[in-house]
């Protein structure tokens, strides 16, 4: 529980109030006065920032600011649904698993410590050139694969409240094990899940923009952040305007930045131990 | 064995490569091995680039960058790109080769004659040409790779007009065609003009052939997708030549990547067809740039939009023509091509003896929007079509153009991006509306016949050479004019006719010519300047292809 | 030496490994069945007859059901014999013998580069925790943990190969051809891959050296006169370095698939590269075994780095 010494501090909110911002920018793209950003205007090729395009334009003349904005839903749906994915179905069997323990867990257990074991990457690369890679394909691919992550966080974590007093008490009290799950246990896991979930977000990102560069992400014109730093790293538009690569790759890191700083920082607050993972 | 073909160029999936090379695959005539106009770049003090009149050094070693990888050496079962093409002018010869004037000479043939009516073909080796193993090069081996280049379904097709080969000498091999075919030495430049050691035309079963061939340098090795090197052949059948001891190729896909590495010095010479890399290079003293801006021999390599005309909406030829004008050429042109060259109408460029102006469409987008609310009425609801290419950055971004310009004359377009051996199968099978395509660069227009051709049509689902799927009869007595005529004023006729025709059918939207480019340091001479084995000049770089004989180092 | 508690420990790891392998082997040999086309299409190209399609899928025993392809195939791997290229006839296990030393070179170098930025970093910020020097290397290689590597790539690529030509944007020389140009062609991959672990190895050495500062056999020191250099290097980095190898042990298998992408940015004919280029030109005997390989090589690290650090501390076996 909170320690009364601890504060999150000022980056915290400062960090969580640009998750925030991209979020919003996210959800409300369509009604910001926003250029279209598929727009293509071929008299302001590779401009440089002015009051029409804050951020300047890229090789085909689109507003860079737009394509960043609209770009980031494809970031944030592949990331926080992945991770939902993963913690619906993982984060379910890790708390199942932790406190029972016995046959299913060391079956769900030697079961993700197999598929860990696997390079999730590569699995990643091959499902989706088989399967292709719309938006939804691309979350529920990715949601699958941080199954196992998630399952081996959650029930660690489970499994260090499994036998608190608070649990032993309620069972002796007779309560069912579903209202020990998710009366007792969960709301103690959940902290931890949640930092967990952000940094996991976080390596998601990292994962649309890496398949990006594999010409994996979801198809153009459809900007993502990794489809929008992919074209500004090729066509050698780094040496002709590498602007429209940097300004992502700094949207980017401005959000992983804050993923992995409201996560971390969580998680020290909660007090939430590696340990047994 | 016959071998891979689907693949125009692997290295191109997923990477930031050049564009959709057809031009080389498929029956392995459709790319020149030497052929150009190796022009020089508007105010450089260098005579010409690429061509060196100092006495030439001998020794060192090149390092030279491609943009694509090959599938491996065997001209009968290897689907040749211009690297593949560059390959084999490093350890293998052509029979003939492409002479500065564009007509078709001999190379490691001493003659290549007809009888009267161009029906048979007399090829006569020149004598004491001895292959890297040490066997002699005879008659008997030239008709084995014949009969190899038969065999495989991948060159069968391009030599299907030759019936058979017939050794009648020592070192004479008489060649017997269905038809009567004048440009039959154009042929022998090309992929299945390389004659190889005979120990490589039955390989060992399970062992892949190493390249033997009579060429100026012997292989020494290759690793996909790293490198590939070879040494000076010290018993070349060409006195003097090569200069260099070693080359080594290295095939970097990224067009930016490339130019990078010569800027970094990890290669000397490389090759591009990105207009920024001629931007780059021309405006920088260190460097020497050939391009092929200015090239007007035979066929050069077109980019394209080919439409299937075999499914709807695109079987329509009023929404063909909707598509043709909706396109801004010179939009495109400025986008994609760095403003070095022009929109074209056809086949040919201005100062080809086969140009002549054509009806192609030219930018209108009223016009379009009106064919497309007729076709609307007509088909009874929005014309959709999709709009595919493999995932190469730079075609991606011509196709996003092309969606937004499409999409304002009223066409609803989406895009895909499909990988490069889907690719292909999907345009042989007829599976597609329109595709970004590059092809057709050919020393000589014949060369192309297999493309365009009325018997190369098949049912969509079923495979057809002729990708687009266009039946046109008058195509057809063109192609077949030009086969067999050898009266050079009905061949520019038939052509000609045929260039028309495809603006009139409209299966290809022209967007613009490949411009290739080379680009050395300066320590690199004589790049673009081979010669015949007579001492003439023979065509410089051009269709993406080296040919290391003539290169030295400076000191 | 072994004691056996250890033994047993070992043997039951071993017989865990044997069978995640075997299971791992079955994902590579499925796997690569995703794939869409047929095979003989990749093998004999788009012309050919359909008879002599069946005849190549006969030959490669691709028309038996799947259970005997996988014994077929195991029993191959068994024997080191990964099948060839479809499309260069090249033997698998050569391009592997090729491609691996590089994955090999850049994750070794990457963790030297990591570890040279790191330990200096700490033990400088670990003598002052939270004063400045402390506070600006903490957020520098928080920030660091930020930075994808292809973002990392292209900000590398723009600085030092487009803007000076320090070094070589793409392309590899090999180690034995020409060490020079060997690590100017390793330098900037390497960078990009190994900036994520110079955050992990410095918090962990951080936090590490602080606490063992506080230790009484330090103070001790301290009081005796020793510099605190000397007392740092002497007890407090070598109790240290023991986590530090731990955690880069089990970096290495997550750096191999990192590898993937960074070998990707810069043209590297690694491992990543070659399977990348081999599922797109659906050369599925390269796909299979390079995936073989990477997957077996990543257990049998974790499990290596596993049972060296129980062999050094059987506490751990314990947690």
């Amino acid at each position: 529980m909170p320690d009364s010494q601890k504060r999150l501090g000022p980056l915290f909110w400062i960090c969580l109030g640009f998750i925030g911002l991209v979020v919003f920018g996210a959800i409300f793209a369509n009604v910001l006065p926003l250029p279209n950003p598929d727009a293509q205007n071929y008299a302001a090729v590779n401009a440089g920032p002015s009051l029409h395009h804050l951020l300047g334009t890229d090789d085909l003349g689109r507003d860079l600011l737009s394509r960043i904005v609209f770009g980031s839903r494809v970031s944030l749906v592949v990331g926080f649904g992945g991770i939902a994915i993963g913690l619906a179905i993982g984060g379910t069997l890790g708390l199942v698993a932790g406190y029972r323990s016995g046959a299913l867990d060391t079956v769900l257990n030697a079961g993700s410590f197999v598929i860990l074991a696997f390079p999730p990457l590569l699995a990643i690369i091959v499902i989706v050139a088989f399967w292709g890679r719309s938006l939804p394909k691309l979350t529920l691919i990715i949601g699958i694969a941080s199954i196992p992550s998630m399952f081996r966080v959650i029930r660690a974590t489970t499994m260090s409240y499994a036998n608190r007093d608070f649990v032993v008490a309620a069972r002796a009290l007779g309560a069912s094990n579903r209202r020990i799950i998710f009366r007792e246990l969960l709301p103690n896991v959940a902290p931890a899940a949640i930092s967990f979930a952000l940094i996991g977000v976080a390596i998601i990102v990292v994962l649309e923009g890496s398949l990006a560069f594999l010409g994996l992400s979801v198809a153009l014109p459809t900007p993502s952040w990794g489809n929008i730093i992919y074209e500004g790293a090729s066509n050698n538009n780094l040496q002709t305007n590498p602007f429209i690569a940097l300004w992502p790759a700094l949207a980017m890191f401005l959000l992983l930045t804050s993923l992995n700083l409201v996560g971390d920082r969580l998680r020290s607050y909660f007090d939430v131990r590696e340990g047994g993972l | 064995m016959p071998a891979s073909q689907e693949r125009f160029d692997r290295r191109r999936f997923l990477s930031g490569g050049a564009r959709t090379v057809a031009a080389a695959a498929l029956g392995g005539v459709g790319a020149p091995l030497l052929l150009s106009d190796c022009s020089s770049a508007p105010g450089r003090a260098v005579a010409t680039p690429g061509v060196s009149r100092a006495a030439p050094r001998r020794g060192g070693s090149v390092k030279i960058g491609m943009n694509s990888e090959i599938d491996g050496f065997s001209p009968f079962s290897d689907n040749w790109d211009n690297t593949g093409l560059t390959y084999a002018n490093t350890v293998y010869d052509t029979l003939t080769a492409i002479a500065a004037d564009g007509s078709a000479q001999p190379y490691l043939a001493e003659s290549v004659t007809p009888n009267g009516d161009y029906s048979v073909w007399t090829i006569t080796l020149r004598p004491d040409v001895f292959f890297h193993d040490g066997t002699p090069l005879d008659a008997g081996v030239l008709v084995a790779n014949f009969e190899a280049f038969k065999a495989s379904p991948l060159t069968g097709q391009a030599l299907a007009p030759v019936l058979s080969a017939r050794r009648t000498g020592h070192l004479v091999v008489e060649m017997v065609c269905s038809q009567p075919l004048v440009p039959f030495p154009y042929y022998l430049s090309t992929q299945v003009g390389v004659v190889v050691a005979p120990s490589m035309i039955d390989p060992p079963a399970g062992t892949s052939p190493k390249p033997v061939g009579t060429g100026p340098f012997v292989y020494e090795d290759w690793v996909p997708n790293s490198h590939f090197s070879a040494t000076r052949n010290p018993r070349y059948w060409r006195p003097g030549l090569p200069y260099l001891d070693s080359v080594t190729y290295f095939p970097i896909a990224d067009d930016g990547a490339r130019l990078e590495s010569l800027q970094s010095g990890s290669v000397d010479l490389m090759i591009s067809t990105n207009p920024s890399a001629v931007t780059t290079l021309r405006s920088n003293p260190a460097y020497q740039l050939v391009d092929t801006i200015h090239h007007h021999l035979g066929e050069p390599d077109m980019d394209f939009i080919m439409l299937n005309t075999a499914v709807a909406p695109t079987d329509d030829p009023e929404v063909r023509l909707a598509l043709a004008k909706a396109i801004d050429y010179e939009a495109i042109v400025e986008l994609f091509g760095g403003g070095l060259t022009q929109p074209s109408s056809g086949l040919f460029p201005p100062g080809s003896i086969y140009y002549a102006p054509s009806s192609y469409p030219t930018y209108d987008l009223a016009g379009a929007r009106a064919l497309v609310d007729k076709a609307r009425s007509r088909h009874g609801g929005a014309i959709s079509l999709d709009l595919g290419t493999i995932p190469d950055p730079r075609d991606v971004q011509a196709t996003q153009a092309i969606q937004s310009m499409w999409e304002k004359a009223g066409f609803s377009v989406t895009l895909s991006q499909t990988d490069q051996a889907t690719f292909i199968e999907n345009a042989l099978e007829g599976k597609f509306h329109a595709y970004t395509w590059e092809q057709f660069s050919a020393p000589d227009p014949d060369l192309n016949y297999p493309w365009w051709s009325t018997t190369t049509v098949g049912p969509v689902g079923g495979i057809s050479l002729n990708f687009a799927r266009n039946y046109d009869p008058e195509i057809q007595a063109a192609l077949e004019e030009g086969r067999e005529h050898a009266n050079p004023a009905t061949r520019i006729a038939a052509y000609r006719r045929v260039n028309e025709r495809l603006a009139l059918d409209l299966p290809y939207l022209w967007l613009a010519r490949t411009i290739w480019s080379a680009g050395a340091n300066d320590s690199v001479m004589n790049f673009s300047n081979p010669t015949l084995p007579s001492g003439q000049p023979a065509e410089g770089f051009s269709g993406g292809v080296l040919d290391p004989t003539p290169i030295w180092l400076r000191a | 030496m072994l004691g056996e508690p250890v033994l047993k420990y070992l043997i039951t790891r071993l017989v865990q490994l044997v069978a995640v392998v075997f299971v791992i082997s079955v994902l590579a040999f499925l796997l690569v069945h995703l794939l869409p086309g047929d095979p003989s299409v990749t093998i004999l190209g788009p012309f050919d007859t359909a008879a002599a399609r069946a005849e190549v899928l006969r030959q490669l025993g691709l028309d038996k059901p799947l259970p005997l392809q996988y014994l077929t195939w195991l029993g191959n791997v068994l024997h080191g014999n990964l099948g060839e290229s479809f499309l260069t006839k090249e033997s698998v296990s050569h391009a592997i013998a090729q491609a691996f030393p590089i994955d090999l070179e850049l994750v070794v170098l990457s963790q030297i580069i990591a570890f040279a930025v790191a330990i200096p970093l700490a033990m400088v910020a670990a003598r002052r925790p939270n004063k400045a020097f402390d506070r600006l290397s903490s957020t520098f290689t928080f920030g660091l943990l930020s930075v994808p590597a292809f973002i990392l790539a292209v900000l590398l690529v723009l600085v030092f190969a487009v803007s000076i030509h320090a070094f070589p944007a793409t392309g590899w020389t090999n180690l034995t051809s020409n060490l020079g140009q060997n690590l100017r062609s390793a330098i900037l991959p390497s960078i990009a891959l190994g900036a994520g672990s110079v955050a992990v190895y410095f918090r962990l050495l951080r936090s590490d050296l602080i606490s063992t500062l506080q230790e009484d056999y330090i103070t001790m020191a301290r009081a005796k006169g020793l510099p605190t250099r000397y007392i740092l290097f002497r007890h407090a980095l070598r109790p240290s370095s023991f986590s530090l190898l731990a955690s880069a042990g089990i970096n290495i298998g997550s750096l191999l698939t990192g590898a993937f992408v960074v070998e990707y940015l810069f043209q590297l004919p690694g491992i990543g590269y070659q399977i990348v280029e081999s599922i797109s030109s659906r050369d599925y005997l390269m796909v299979q075994g390079m995936a073989l390989v990477v997957a077996v090589a990543f257990v049998v690290v974790n499990f290596a780095v596993d049972f060296l650090l129980v062999l050094l501390d059987p506490r751990i076996r314990r947690a």
